[in-house]
């Protein structure tokens, strides 16, 4: 049952041209929006092996159904690419409120696609869209950009820019929002290839709902439920801060380049030390929780620096990979990273494998423009944050990313690069939540940790079963439940902190908002997640990607985990091969990691079959 | 009374690996206390100096939330106690 159309806006930025284009009932069925809208027009559109940063990739800005909405936490919006870090599909998210401006403007998403001959923005409104010279902004950081697209189109308007960094093409670039960021997978250098400095949408709140009376009473519902939950009372008070004294009990905590699953003295990195810095805090969109924490330094050498989080990423980033304790110099970097635009989890990543080289003589002072690049030397961390944002000296190389510094150096570094697939490791330590290793060896987008989080091996989560988190191959099925069911979530792009408090009324809220009755059936929407990870799956496998592909870093399958005292010491990734036949079978997939015929027409992807079993034949050769 | 105590990873390391307990108690707060008299090291991450339970611990009890009753929460022979940490990471 239909009852309101729904649309996106093609801008062509080469010629220039521009149209609303309606997205077909079949689609909206399949894949009911956000990530999945993104996929979806991403695979039928884009050429394979299309150079991420040429004229030919494509940006789609996509909001959710409920975006905009009274419904809680579920205003995010992502952008999804080709990603020009790993080559495989981007799906980047990010917070604050463009994406509910998206579909003020009445859209859907934004699919960007050309390039302009010179520096552009975007200026939409619920009537008109133009592009314009961004000739006064190219050079310029985040927080210029935004204050003076405001300032000329007045305070009802929301950006989307990139920094520097987008401008320079850091692989790992940042689109920024307020201080909120689509970072991973480098989407901003996508937008910076493209002369595309920012999108500003000005417009008014207007929805329209299928269902507004029975919409209103689910998010009525929604938002008792939230409050009378004291997960969420928590989450409202300290935000992310706390995570680092969890996964450093747990072994979990990347520390000096992921050689430790423990900072000696993470008890300085804690919440309760960053409460001691706080002054503010920010909400996304219709959001109760508030959850972005602002924290400002007030004595030592980062005096004055200030920023919305940093969250338990960044935290970990600037803490644990070069084994730094000083937490207002993480504060410093995660300004700097917001500012100029890039990833902060990239960036601390790949610093860290920097202080790695450093360590073993395979870079000197004479490559690090005179920096020693010592564990805990927080002042040289900092300033490779700016060096890499404008690719100065030796930024220039560490702007590239850990997989391509590593195949640069040589010398066994690709050992220690930390990253799957190209995409920088995240906070935690795969060796000792081995379920959200694996899912950072066979997602889609490389090594993320949003792309399968396991609840069940960092919290004790008991839903879909317990896990022993040491487990391998026997918690598979974990993996691909966590997989579909972020991608489940990610259709709706509802937070993923919030998903626990409201769960019974998720299905129910997308189906009032968008007339598709079927959601609120049971397993429809893990069926739609399920089609989504298979369709992302076809993309790469089109891009090259496989078996191979699917794997950890050397480290992590070969050296032990050493723990300083928690539990997890000794704990390697043993089984590597074992478990990707036990994924693949349960996924359908061919023991090369291709999906088979069969899963493909049973999701309805038929239209995939025929580039499969192309790639399939290539992979048997 | 006996409840089946489902203990989390985080707690674990102080109770030697050991994935679930039995222990006696007409409440969830007695159930905890028995259950911290066998392992000790588990205190301090389920209470806080003034007894009350840590702010980012939530119990359940067969799945259902205690919030807010919590420790005075009454739980009956066979009953699962679950200990989650709720602090949210990413």
């Amino acid at each position: 049952m239909k009852g309101i159309t729904r649309k996106f806006l093609r801008i062509n930025l080469s010629t220039g041209k521009m149209g609303e284009e309606a997205i077909p009932e079949q689609v909206e069925t399949d894949f009911v929006g956000g990530r999945g809208f993104g996929i979806y027009y991403l695979y039928r559109e884009l050429a394979p092996e299309t150079d991420p940063l040429g004229e030919q990739n494509k940006m789609i800005f996509v909001a959710g159904p409920l975006a905009g909405t009274t419904a809680q936490a579920v205003s995010r919006w992502m952008v999804c690419t080709r990603s020009p870090l790993t080559g495989a599909f981007a799906r980047s998210v990010a917070g604050a409120d463009f994406g509910a401006w998206i579909k003020f403007a009445g859209y859907e998403f934004i699919l960007v696609e050309g390039k302009a001959d010179r520096p552009v923005y975007i200026h939409l409104t619920r009537d008109t869209c133009r592009i314009e010279s961004a000739d006064e902004l190219w050079g310029k950081d985040t927080v210029f950009t935004q204050e003076w697209l405001t300032r000329r189109h007045g305070l009802n308007t929301r950006v989307a820019c990139i920094g520097p960094g987008g401008e320079n093409l850091v692989k790992y670039a940042a689109i920024v929002t307020h201080r909120r960021t689509a970072s991973r997978c480098g989407v901003g250098a996508v937008m910076g290839s493209k002369n595309l400095k920012a999108i500003a949408i000005n417009a008014e709140r207007n929805l329209q709902l299928y269902d507004p009376e029975g919409f209103k009473q689910l998010a009525k519902q929604q938002i008792q439920s939230m409050m009378a939950s004291k997960a969420f009372q928590y989450h409202k008070e300290m935000g992310t801060t706390n995570n680092p004294e969890n996964t450093s009990e747990l072994g979990i905590f990347p520390t000096r380049n992921s050689r430790y699953g423990r900072l000696e003295d993470y008890e300085k990195i804690t919440g309760d030390e960053y409460l001691k810095h706080r002054i503010g805090e920010f909400g996304c969109y219709s959001c109760a929780a508030r959850c972005g924490k602002i924290h400002r330094v007030t004595t030592g050498p980062y005096v004055g620096a200030q920023s919305e989080g940093p969250e338990y990423e960044t935290i970990w980033a600037f803490s644990g990979p070069i084994e730094n304790s000083y937490l207002e110099s993480t504060i410093a970097a995660d300004q700097l990273c917001d500012d100029l635009g890039i990833d902060t989890i990239s960036t601390g990543n790949t610093i860290g494998f920097a202080y790695e080289l450093y360590e073993k003589g395979l870079i000197t002072k004479k490559d690090t423009d005179g920096l020693e690049l010592t564990y805990g030397n927080h002042k040289a961390m900092v300033e490779l944050v700016k060096k890499i944002a404008r690719r100065e000296g030796i930024g220039d190389l560490l702007a590239e990313g850990t997989m391509r510094v590593a195949a640069k150096i040589g010398r066994g570094s690709e050992a220690f690069a930390i990253n799957a697939k190209g995409l920088e490791l995240p906070a935690y330590e795969p060796r000792g939540a081995k379920s959200l290793g694996y899912n950072y060896a066979t997602s889609n987008i490389g090594g993320s940790h949003g792309y399968g989080y396991a609840p069940q091996e960092v919290f004790g989560a008991a839903y879909p079963r317990r896990v022993d988190r040491f487990a391998e191959e026997e918690n598979a099925d974990i993996v691909i439940f966590n997989q579909n069911n972020a991608a489940a979530g990610e259709v709706g792009i509802a937070c993923s902190f919030s998903r626990g408090w409201f769960p019974q009324v998720y299905d129910k809220l997308l189906a009032a908002a968008t007339g598709i009755d079927r959601i609120t059936e049971r397993g429809y929407l893990m069926r739609v997640g399920e089609r989504i990870v298979n369709l992302e799956r076809a993309f790469i496998v089109r891009e090259g990607f496989g078996r191979k592909q699917d794997t950890l870093p050397q480290r992590m399958l070969s050296e032990p985990l050493h723990t300083r005292g928690a539990p997890g010491e000794g704990q390697m990734m043993r089984n590597l091969d074992k478990f990707l036949d036990r994924y693949y079978e349960l996924r359908g997939w061919t023991p090369a990691g291709i999906p088979s015929a069969e899963k493909l027409n049973e999701l309805g992807l038929g239209y995939a079959v025929k580039d499969m079993a192309r790639y399939q034949k290539v992979k048997a050769a | 009374m006996t409840v089946r105590i489902e203990i989390p990873p985080l707690l674990r390391h102080h109770t030697n690996g050991v994935t679930t307990a039995e222990v006696g108690g007409s409440t969830v707060g007695d159930s905890l206390n028995n259950f911290v008299r066998q392992y000790p090291g588990t205190k301090k991450r389920l209470f806080g100096k003034n007894g009350k339970l840590l702010r980012y611990v939530e119990i359940y009890v067969n799945g259902e939330t205690t919030y807010p009753e919590e420790l005075a929460r009454p739980v009956k022979d066979g009953d699962e106690i679950s200990i989650v940490y709720l602090i949210s990471g990413g």
